[in-house]
């Protein structure tokens, strides 16, 4: 079972190394098994359940034995060869039993279910840590994993294998191994303790017995000086360093139950990896087991009809808005399900994210924490059964901590599909400390948040179900990017209403224009997104500053991905400059963080350039006078992101806080521009649009200062307009491409003086804002005449407006 | 622990129309290794079924084959074992075991499996074991009376062979059961 090919890998890195050191005392519960800190198994089997936390040697060496005796007699069961007879039984029932039965329950209908079994096993053991092949993919090691798991999912067949389980029992078999080697190495260095002590004295071959005691010392001298002396010097076991003690008691053979008490034993390490494995996945009776994470159905009763694992995952998200709404709009407006990543993350916790050395500090984390249950009255429910004990609780806390650890990649994405794959391939060289003492310090939140949070739990049962309900509507939305679902709908029946009455207007309106009927389709897809957009808003406060420019999808986005952390600069610009250009013919996506086809929103992003055709005609060619503008001349997609940047960058700040508090000024100023593009909606319908119109404003001017490419871009108005082919001016579509492109490229952040700019930008959109107003009040329904004029009108003062905003942003650039 | 499936003497489209129903329902694919066939079957139609039931099928021709290309005598090694395989026409008298002894010594095998009396038949002599599956249909024989539907399962583990014998006997299916070992480096 264990054979000498386990201790092969000499040059594995003993766990010992990589162990945090402060992990230890202050968390734990029992100081004298805390104290075994060099003990990864017997921590992990203590934290587990499996040992009992008990300080007395024997009693440890005690459970040890039952907990393997009841592992054999499983094994003994469960594993037998269906040919050989029974001893003294009659001859099974040739009917049932031939191995063409179709009974299941019949011997050879569980053979072939366990062949069945084995072969699923073998799959995913033959991919088992391959970079440490050296000790995983030996046979040995493997027959262990394989029957393990072939014995445990044979006593629990309603949850059979599942892929992910092997990777479980993996780092239990190896804490395992690398005790065994500690032992074997400290074996060498204290040899002479090792002997077998019959009554507690030595028996040495030529002495006599009184005196073999103190002659055994110069005996077992090995060659090293130093040993000696230590042999010397520690006579008796008690002068040991403890650990060291404890780990001779731990394998003394003459201890509490002989020799199946050794407790660190590589005889008996397939016993303790099942004991610690089924310990694990059942969580020992506390709130946490890891088998719930495979099941799809749900184990509680009514509370929610959802597999653990998405319950889970939904808990994950919705700490993560508590913690950082910003990032989790973001992530909700990319469509990204927590579940996603999540599953892998939380089935395997975390195997699959970390180097082994990496995931063991982690475990010892997590195994940490205490796993019963936080909630024993029965009248109260928790929202998510994953968040009930502390260790359910450090789970979710510290995958959103690594959520927020790789933020501003995620941050920078525009797909979901881009920001998968940054959350799925984790970084692997990250800083674990600063990881888990994160996480650590969101634990309490997460379980505050889960009690006292909007969920009154208490009293009104009703109550329990709203916030929750929100957020798991949300992340059980199957399609995310269908229109409206993905934000949280708290507040639905104010946005609701607003988003009908648009739609209702939409549809009164006629669209004989060439651009009305590409617009009207994409205006109703436009008012959708812009709805969507203004769903943000209804989430806590500090998202509010992002989702104040409710521009069109990506511009939302960029947002974020300015007010947060730095990202790639010229990659995003590139890109985005790149689908700007061949964008604005609808047929290319535009980076859109939705996953919505992309043509409507690009058509979004047509109308809105050709809304703010004068707007952005006028700032483009503010921004084409700017001293740090680069020649517009050729379209060139690549970006210079440096230079601009910075300034790109205050200004971009600004824009982020001065929206903050200018989200009223905002709903003023897009009246202006729905003017322009969509017939007079009615005043909801208005504001969405003004929003856009603003915040699009915002962008022009604001990349007009920062980035060079932004003003490539402007190069391409013959391109974007022939493409866009609307009739309002070329210019928009290249300058809104110019825009948005510009957006792209500011990633830094300013301080908070830029906010006085953006204040002064506030007002400077008000005025347009009221302008159009009055334009607004003038025009019912609009055919493509009246629209026209509109857009004149508009034109000139937004141009007004436009002139202000250069002023302020020459100030920023300036800076 | 391989499974292989002795079956023979079909007989369809000529005989008979189908495998007894109780039968088909036991044959499910996943479950058997290897197949042998005596022969008889006699159409493709018959020979695609039982190939999809296990893609290993070894099967030798009988006098009413209608696929000409199927070897008259076939050897197979499965595991420990040498398994001889033939219609059983060719070897007169019909069903003598002294006979088919002398083809099992020639094919220098451990398991002869021959079918054609449509009669199940396990034989062991010294220098190994026969068997004959019967017919699976229960086809006419001219040779037998009161044919019952039959075949066998061999489940070969190192050196030991049991035998599980499938017949349909007023319409239920009976099984038996029997064991055959090996000595290590003689024959059975």
């Amino acid at each position: 079972m264990s054979p000498a090919a386990l201790l092969e890998p000499t040059t594995k890195t003993l766990p010992e190394s990589s162990l945090s050191t402060e992990s230890s005392p202050e968390r734990g519960d029992v100081g004298s098994n805390r104290g075994f800190w060099d003990l990864r198994g017997v921590r992990w089997r203590t934290d587990l359940g499996v040992l009992p936390s008990s300080s007395s040697v024997d009693d440890v060496r005690r459970v040890t034995a039952n907990t393997r005796r009841s592992y054999a007699a499983l094994r003994r069961r469960l594993l037998i060869d269906p040919l050989i007879p029974k001893d003294g039984s009659n001859f099974p029932d040739l009917v049932m039993d031939n191995p063409l039965s179709q009974d299941p329950d019949s011997m050879w209908g569980r053979f072939f279910q366990k062949a069945e079994l084995e072969k699923m096993v073998d799959q995913d053991l033959s991919r088992l840590y391959p970079e440490r092949g050296s000790y995983f993919q030996t046979p040995g090691c493997q027959g262990m994993l394989r029957r393990i798991l072939l014995l445990w999912c044979i006593s629990h067949p309603n949850y059979g294998y599942r892929q992910g389980m092997h990777e479980l029992l993996a780092p239990l078999l190896y804490v395992l191994q690398a005790d065994v080697e500690r032992l074997s190495a400290v074996r060498k260095l204290y040899e002479h303790y090792f002997t077998d002590n019959f009554d507690g004295l030595t028996f040495d071959n030529s002495d006599s017995a009184y005196t073999s005691h103190l002659k055994q010392i110069p005996q077992h001298v090995e060659g090293n000086n130093e040993i000696q002396e230590d042999q010397v010097k520690f006579n008796n076991l008690d002068e040991l360093d403890p650990k060291i003690q404890t780990i001779i008691s731990f394998s003394d053979a003459y201890g509490a139950e002989g020799e199946l008490g050794i407790v660190l034993s590589e005889k008996f390490m397939e016993h303790d990896a099942y004991c610690m494995f089924d310990a694990l996945m059942n969580g020992s009776g506390g709130a946490v087991s890891m088998a719930s994470f495979f099941s799809p159905c749900p184990l509680n009763g009514p509370q929610n009809g959802l597999p653990p694992v998405i319950e889970a995952s939904s808990a994950l998200y919705q700490l993560l808005a508590i913690v950082d709404s910003s990032l989790y709009a973001h992530l909700t407006e990319l469509g990204v399900e927590p579940q996603y990543f999540a599953l892998r993350w939380l089935r395997v916790l975390f195997g699959r994210e970390f180097a082994l050395e990496d995931l063991l500090v982690i475990w010892d984390e997590i195994l940490s924490f205490d796993n019963s249950r936080l909630n024993s009255e029965n009248d109260l429910e928790t929202n998510f059964e994953v968040l009930d004990s502390s260790r359910g609780a450090f789970i979710v806390a510290l995958a959103v901590s690594m959520i927020l650890y790789i933020r501003s990649s995620i941050l920078a994405t525009e797909t979901a599909t881009s920001c998968l794959q940054r959350l799925l391939n984790f970084p692997q060289d990250g800083n674990l400390g600063k990881l888990l003492s994160k996480a650590k310090s969101l634990v309490n939140i997460a379980i505050d948040a889960m009690r006292s949070g909007p969920p009154r739990m208490s009293n009104d049962g009703v109550h329990e179900h709203v916030k929750p309900t929100g957020f798991r509507n949300h992340s059980l939305s199957s399609d995310a990017a269908s229109s409206g679902s993905p934000l949280s709908v708290v507040r639905d029946s104010y946005w609701e209403e607003k988003w009908r009455v648009l739609h209702k207007e939409e549809q009164k309106q006629t669209s004989p224009q060439k651009q009305g009927m590409g617009q009207s389709q994409r205006k109703g897809w436009s008012e959708k997104v812009k709805m969507r957009l203004l769903r943000t808003e209804s989430d806590p406060s500090s998202s509010k500053a992002h989702s104040e420019k409710m521009g069109p999808s990506r511009r939302h986005v960029r947002r974020n991905l300015l007010d947060d952390l730095a990202r790639q600069l010229g990659l995003e610009e590139e890109t985005e400059n790149e689908k700007v250009v061949c964008g604005n013919g609808g047929s290319e996506e535009n980076s859109s963080i939705f996953s919505d086809p992309p043509s409507p929103v690009g058509d979004v992003n047509d109308n809105e350039h050709e809304n703010d055709s004068e707007q952005s005609s006028v700032a483009s060619n503010i921004l084409v006078d700017e001293p740090e503008a680069e020649p517009e001349s050729k379209p060139n997609p690549e970006p210079e992101p440096s230079t601009a940047a910075d300034s790109g960058n205050a200004i971009r700040e600004v824009d982020e806080n001065g929206p903050g508090p200018v989200s009223n000024g905002l709903e003023e100023a897009t009246p202006t521009k729905g003017v322009e593009n969509e017939e007079s909606v009615g005043k909801p319908g208005l504001n969405l649009k003004e929003r856009i119109i603003l915040s699009g404003k915002h962008w022009f001017w604001k990349f007009g200062k920062n980035q060079g490419d932004g003003f490539m871009e402007k190069g391409n108005d013959p391109t974007n307009s022939s493409l866009v082919g609307r009739d309002q001016k070329s210019d928009v579509a290249s300058s809104g491409a110019d825009v948005t492109s510009k957006e792209e490229s500011v990633n830094q952040n300013k301080t908070c003086s830029l906010k006085n700019l953006g204040q002064s930008m506030v007002e400077n959109l008000q005025v347009i804002e009221s302008v159009f107003q009055q334009e607004k009040g003038e025009t019912g329904h609009v055919d493509n005449l009246s629209k026209k004029a509109l857009v004149d009108r508009g034109q000139m003062t937004a141009m007004s407006a436009l002139k202000e905003l250069r002023k302020i942003s020459h100030i920023l650039s300036e800076m | 622990m391989v499974l292989v499936l002795a079956i023979g003497d079909l007989h369809i489209p000529h005989r008979a129309a189908d495998l007894p129903a109780k039968f088909k329902s036991m044959l499910v694919p996943g479950k058997i290794q290897h197949i042998i066939c005596t022969g008889n079957l006699c159409i493709k139609e018959v020979h695609d079924y039982l190939k999809s039931l296990c893609p290993s099928l070894h099967i030798t021709r009988g006098e009413y084959d209608e696929d000409s290309r199927y070897p008259e005598t076939k050897t197979i090694t499965i595991g420990q074992f040498k398994l001889g395989l033939c219609h059983g026409h060719q070897v007169v008298p019909w069903g003598d075991l002294d006979s088919l002894a002398m083809l099992q010594r020639q094919l220098d095998v451990d398991i002869l499996v021959s079918g054609h009396t449509h009669q199940f038949k396990a034989y062991k002599h010294e220098a190994g074991v026969v068997i004959n599956p019967g017919s699976a249909t229960g086809a006419y024989s001219s040779i037998t009376y009161d044919v019952n539907p039959s075949f066998v399962l061999m489940d070969i583990d190192g050196l030991r062979v049991v035998v599980y014998v499938y017949e349909l006997i007023d319409g239920e299916v009976k099984v038996d059961k029997i064991d055959f070992k090996k000595t290590s480096t003689a024959t059975l």
